[in-house]
């Protein structure tokens, strides 16, 4: 065996001596040094800790490391684009109402996020669309998006301030003024939810929302316009 | 108007706020938060189940982010940490399925985490260095056995341990471990 005058020397059995393997004269000589030597007390104090760890660790796992399937990322970008598009449905409303229709608890998720989506938009898919209603009446609510589909267009409907039980007949209107029938739904006091309609027109051969509550009848053209403009007019006022 | 939050599109804040950070800050982490997941929870389809729910959750957060505090990997794993606990706890409620072995509770978790930040740190380790902690600590062999294995002298092993602790040391820092 070597002499080991030489701090490295000695250093270099730590290793040994923290998984605690080392015996006989050489670990009696490293323990002999270890007394004088801060410097390599120092070493094995940062050794220690890490020794203690390696009982916890399965060495049949240090080969290779499970990867996720490469869908995954897919999957997952798909969902938080599916989300922000019901975010901003809800922030929509929200902007429409003050708030008053969402309970706190998602007016708060509304707002969490809102500064979240408008940069997210450029996601791809083609958007939905939100019309705004005209000449209706302080005290009621209407709100309509409209959302393309293979099968015409679907409309999310949402009507505050009529009498309860009113019945709401929607139909959406192609280029020559024809209607095609969307559905009937009924607003009820205290109901939050929207009512999902479909109609058989295309949403780009649409030109008018219609819908019939009560004795009233609103409409809300259907333009070209891009969501912006439209959301622009209904800036809350500062 | 331009709305406020367009105004700030280059600001740091809001870590996945957009398509783009989501897929960087997924290629960036979603090895190790799956191997994570997949060590924690002991099955591929719920650490699936438990990466995405960790990325829905951060974007949903995604403003409370601060890279002043800590890093994008820290606060992703934090978040999968909780994601983990929900889930082992909705598969504890579960009959006949938390009998086969997988604990709610948080200590078996921090295990978990443990074993893993043990081996990822292992798994980075040089060919060197891992080889002769393996034979020599895992495996129990003696020195002058893989010395002569590896055709290098004995202190050549036990140095290489030495060194290998530390380099295991410099790569459980950088993964975040402290003293």
């Amino acid at each position: 065996m070597k002499t080991r005058n030489d701090c490295r020397d000695w250093r270099e059995l730590l290793g040994v001596y923290a998984l605690g393997q080392l015996e006989g004269d050489e670990r009696a000589g490293l323990e002999a040094h270890l007394d004088g030597c801060a410097h390599c007390r120092a070493e094995l104090a940062l050794l220690e800790p890490v020794a203690r760890m390696l009982p916890h660790a399965d060495p049949e796992r240090f080969e290779s490391a499970p990867q996720p399937p490469p869908e995954l990322g897919a999957r997952i970008v798909a969902k938080i684009a599916g989300e922000r598009q019901q975010v901003e449905k809800l922030r929509h409303r929200r902007r429409l109402f003050g708030g008053f229709a969402l309970g706190g608890a998602t007016a708060a998720l509304a707002a969490a996020v809102l500064a979240i989506f408008v940069l997210g938009g450029g996601g791809g898919g083609q958007p939905e669309q939100h019309v705004k209603f005209t000449a209706v009446p302080e005290g009621i609510n209407i709100y309509a998006s409209l959302e393309p589909h293979a099968y015409g267009t679907e409309i999310r409907m949402y009507v505050h301030g009529v009498a309860s039980g009113t019945l709401c007949t929607v139909a959406l209107r192609g280029p020559g003024g024809a209607a095609y029938p969307a559905g009937t739904f009924r607003y009820r006091v205290g109901d939050d939810s929207e009512a999902v309609l479909s109609s058989a027109l295309d949403l780009s051969r649409t030109r008018a929302v219609v819908v019939r509550a009560g004795n009233k009848t609103f409409v809300a053209p259907v333009g070209r316009a891009p969501i912006a403009a439209i959301t622009q007019d209904q800036e809350e006022p500062t | 108007m331009i709305p406020e939050t367009l105004k700030r599109g280059n600001s740091t804040r809001g870590a996945l706020s957009r398509e783009r950070d989501v897929r960087e800050a997924y290629s960036a982490h979603s090895g190790e938060l799956y191997g994570f997941a997949v060590r924690s929870l002991g099955d591929a389809g719920l650490a699936e189940e438990a990466v995405q729910e960790t990325f829905v959750r951060a974007w949903r957060a995604g403003e409370r982010f601060d890279p002043k505090i800590g890093s994008l990997r820290t606060w992703l794993f934090a978040i999968l940490r909780n994601v983990v606990i929900d889930l082992g706890r909705a598969r504890a409620v579960r009959p006949g399925v938390a009998e086969g072995g997988i604990e709610p509770s948080v200590e078996p978790l921090e295990e978990a985490l443990l074993s893993w930040q043990v081996e990822e740190a292992m798994r980075r380790l040089g060919e060197d260095h891992r080889r002769v902690i393996v034979e020599t600590y895992y495996r129990g062999r003696p020195y002058a056995e893989v010395a002569e294995e590896l055709g290098v002298p004995e202190g050549t092993i036990k140095s290489r341990v030495y060194y290998g602790l530390r380099a295991l040391r410099v790569v459980l820092e950088e993964m975040g471990y402290e003293d």
